[in-house]
């Protein structure tokens, strides 16, 4: 009923060619901007800025950009984390060498490093394929969180061995550091995570998202009709990367403030790679998903007691909160094991017809 | 105890004429990490803590008459969840104890902003010592370079040039909290004439030290000190144990003297020293008190064998220099509910004297100590612990820390983060 697509003809292959060529999730799609871009910024408390939106968001990009590599071009990797690791340690190295340098543009420019990175640890990719690979991506995540580590000139030999964000100043307003107000790193945030979302829907319909589609599907067939697998598959690591190594800088600078080494290790990307995968792999959508489910919901579950004046103790409610999540991470992949995308895309199909089914 | 009893009365006044206040108490929030890989060295402390405050509830009716509502919020040790806490409990807290080293990182650079003064006993960053520049934190009663500078000062027995030529390993926590003494242990090593040899243990290898304890067998040095934590320090005293070190040339930190990691080995840990702030007491006064107004009534979660131990009197001393804080500020500033401010003026005057603590019932239990506005740490010196086989007994005099070794580097590293993290408001009001 509020689904129907009866009646929007398109009349141009421009229109038949839109982004959201049906009409009610175009207007889905701009309640939710209106939502995060007017709404929850006026809203929001500094512990909501500071526990949900700024992390989800975060967490989301970093999905999406394993997601081109895994989901899209299915090439499996564990080492996301180092990746995010490399941006945030570029962009520190080059705010700290050049302090003129605008945050926003730093944090972009890092992704810049970690791609080229990656680009490096996808070269085995060429070779190796699945489990293999997976292995060669986890050297990858090994290596990098060790070089953090041993590295000193990484983070200016502080004796502690971590990275501190200075307060940082974008057209006069502090943007990162301590001094920096959430809801001026909320809208940094979602400008960047907006803007790359936009860019990765594109790249992902595009020749390029073909033939990464293509290279995941079936190599050898891929290669058969033309498609360059090099290209193809040092493009989707590249391209992760790049937006994995923004993540990361945007991770460290815009939310935690600091970081030291072994926060970039195993444990992140296995987190993120569960984003991913619980939100569906191959699609955009999910990692959102996937990110309010992994990362918000246990902050929100974990107010619930307080709220409704249940005296349980604080370590209680962390071990409920483990077991809540848990299980509904199991449920989840049950009831749908392509994730939470999936289970959207089937319920607007039952939305379309509804209610009249056949 | 007067003036106490003056301000009790005054709370009740005021609170009666106010009429319909609600219940009135001061929110002390704890960030505890019951859970997690660290919850074995955790659970003690944090029982300590809490249980001292719910003594003082039982006993005083809280502090000055007003309820000390000391809420937890589980971290599991993660700086992520940290953060969640630190955000969660900031608006109506008094002060901040984040537990870990790197919520502590995290939180630190914002108390220029929150104004909530973060409470960091016997952890953190040295410098925050540094009273001027770091106004809002503190590490009493003694900070990690203290710690270094008694460990090298038993070692030495006092003379300078009795470590000449020797050689020391530092083996420790590759994290910001194992590196902390690093920067002080180097400056010493030039200075005394010894060798000093870093061997870091990374996050994952804390429960298999087989490396690092080749590399200690084949360098043989003449002492280890050890700057562990949770289950690191399990694992290097099992591996000294079974390398054959001489555990008497065995140094810890005062967080790497858990009762329980030692009782894994046993007679075989004999000689195994710690140095430590705080001591258990078996006969202080404080134990009546706690039994009576906690364990009796079943308000506690802790065991009697737990209750023993190092880490839970630890934990109430800790409470101790919270409550100290307090009681200062509340007989400053004739209020009984203070706020974030007047905490902060409460804690850089803690005095904690032997006459103070024999009034506590805590005579022994900590070194006396006395913060103020320059210092907030108190350098009280501490005690070398020794494990006799089946608990850990006091080993030496009271120690104190090297201050004209330690407060050239505090000030420059001090000077070294305000100039990184600028704007750095500094207390210039503060004498030194």
């Amino acid at each position: 009923m509020f689904f129907r697509t009866v009646g929007q003809f398109k009349t141009s292959y421009r229109k038949d060619q839109a982004l959201f060529p049906v009409r009610q999730d175009a207007v889905l799609l701009w309640v939710i901007l209106l939502f995060a871009w007017v709404v929850f910024p006026f809203t929001a408390s500094e512990f909501t800025f500071q526990t949900l939106l700024i992390p989800i968001l975060i967490y989301s990009l970093a999905a999406i950009g394993l997601n081109i590599l895994t989901g899209y071009a299915g090439q499996l990797s564990l080492g996301t984390a180092a990746f995010m690791g490399v941006g945030a340690y570029a962009c520190y190295k080059m705010i700290t060498l050049m302090p003129w340098m605008n945050p926003i543009v730093a944090i972009l420019l890092s992704g810049v490093f970690s791609a080229g990175i990656g680009v490096a640890f996808g070269i085995p990719s060429l070779r190796i394929k699945g489990f293999y690979l997976a292995i060669a991506t986890l050297a990858a995540q090994f290596f990098l969180v060790w070089l953090f580590e041993k590295w000193a000139w990484l983070y200016n030999y502080n004796a502690s061995g971590a990275i501190q964000v200075p307060n940082l100043k974008s057209m006069g307003v502090y943007v990162a550091g301590p001094q920096a107000s959430s809801i001026v790193q909320y809208y940094v945030v979602l400008g960047v995570v907006t803007f790359l979302t936009i860019v990765v829907i594109n790249l992902t319909r595009g020749n390029l998202g073909r033939t990464w589609k293509a290279t995941r599907d079936m190599d050898i067939a891929a290669d058969l009709i033309g498609v360059n697998l090099m290209k193809s598959k040092l493009t989707a690591f590249a391209v992760s990367s790049f937006i994995v190594g923004v993540a990361g800088a945007l991770f460290v600078f815009m939310w935690r403030g600091a970081a030291e080494p072994n926060l970039f290790d195993i444990p992140l990307s296995f987190r993120i790679l569960f984003i991913a995968i619980i939100g569906g792999l191959g699609s955009i959508l999910g990692n959102y998903l996937g990110a309010i489910l992994i990362v918000g919901l246990p902050v929100v579950l974990n107010t619930v007691p307080e709220a409704l004046g249940l005296p349980i103790s604080s370590a209680t409610v962390e071990h409920l909160n483990i077991m809540i999540v848990g299980s509904l991470i199991v449920f989840f992949l049950i009831i749908e094991p392509h994730g939470l995308n999936q289970l959207w895309r089937l319920i607007r199909e039952k939305l379309i017809t509804w209610p009249f089914p056949h | 105890m007067k003036p106490i009893f003056k301000l009790a009365a005054a709370a009740v006044a005021a609170a009666v004429t106010a009429g319909a206040v609600s219940a009135e108490s001061i929110y002390v929030p704890n960030l505890s990490y019951r859970t997690g890989p660290f919850a074995s060295t955790g659970i003690p402390l944090m029982n300590g803590q809490k249980d001292y405050f719910t003594m003082l509830n039982a006993r005083d009716g809280g502090i000055g008459g007003v309820e000390i509502e000391f809420a937890e919020c589980e971290t599991g040790y993660s700086t992520e969840k940290g953060v969640e806490c630190y955000e969660k409990t900031k608006g109506e807290a008094v002060v901040t104890q984040p537990w870990s080293t790197g919520i502590t990182l995290q939180v630190l650079p914002k108390t220029n902003v929150d104004k909530i003064p973060v409470l960091a006993p016997g952890y953190g960053f040295s410098p925050m010592a540094d009273g001027k520049v770091f106004q809002w934190a503190f590490n009493a009663p003694a900070s990690y370079w203290d710690g270094a500078s008694m460990i090298l000062k038993y070692l030495s027995g006092g003379d300078a040039n009795a470590l000449k030529g020797k050689k020391i390993a530092f083996l420790h926590l590759d994290h910001p909290y194992g590196k902390e003494p690093i920067p002080f242990l180097q400056q010493e090593a030039a200075k005394m004439g010894f060798e000093l040899l870093l061997i870091p243990v990374g996050l994952k290898e804390m429960q298999n030290q087989s490396a690092q304890w080749l590399q200690i067998r084949r360098e043989r040095p003449d002492n280890v000190i050890m700057w562990g934590w949770g289950a690191m320090n399990a694992g290097a005293i099992t591996e000294a144990v079974k390398t054959k070190y001489p555990m008497e040339n065995f140094i810890g930190v005062w967080w790497a003297g858990h009762s329980a990691d030692l009782a894994i080995v046993g007679e075989r840990g004999t000689g195994y020293k710690s140095i430590s702030w705080s001591k258990p007491v078996a006969d202080a006064a404080v134990w009546a008190d706690i039994q009576e107004h906690v364990v009796a009534p079943g308000l506690t979660v802790s065991s009697e064998e737990e209750r023993k131990g190092v880490f839970y009197s630890r934990g109430l001393v800790m409470s101790v220099i919270l409550a100290e804080g307090i009681a200062a500020a509340q007989k400053e500033f004739g209020t009984g509910k203070i706020n974030a401010e007047q905490m902060r003026w409460g804690l850089e005057n803690v005095n904690l004297s032997d006459a103070r603590l024999a009034e506590l019932g805590m005579t022994g239990m900590v070194p006396p100590f006395a913060t103020s506005c320059s210092d907030h740490t108190g350098h009280s010196g501490a005690w070398m612990l020794e494990w006799n086989g089946s608990e850990f007994v006091q080993a030496s005099d009271h120690i104190t820390p090297d201050r004209d070794a330690i407060l050239p580097l505090e000030t420059a590293k001090a000077a070294e983060y305000a100039a990184a993290n600028a704007p750095w408001p500094v207390n210039e009001a503060c004498g030194n």
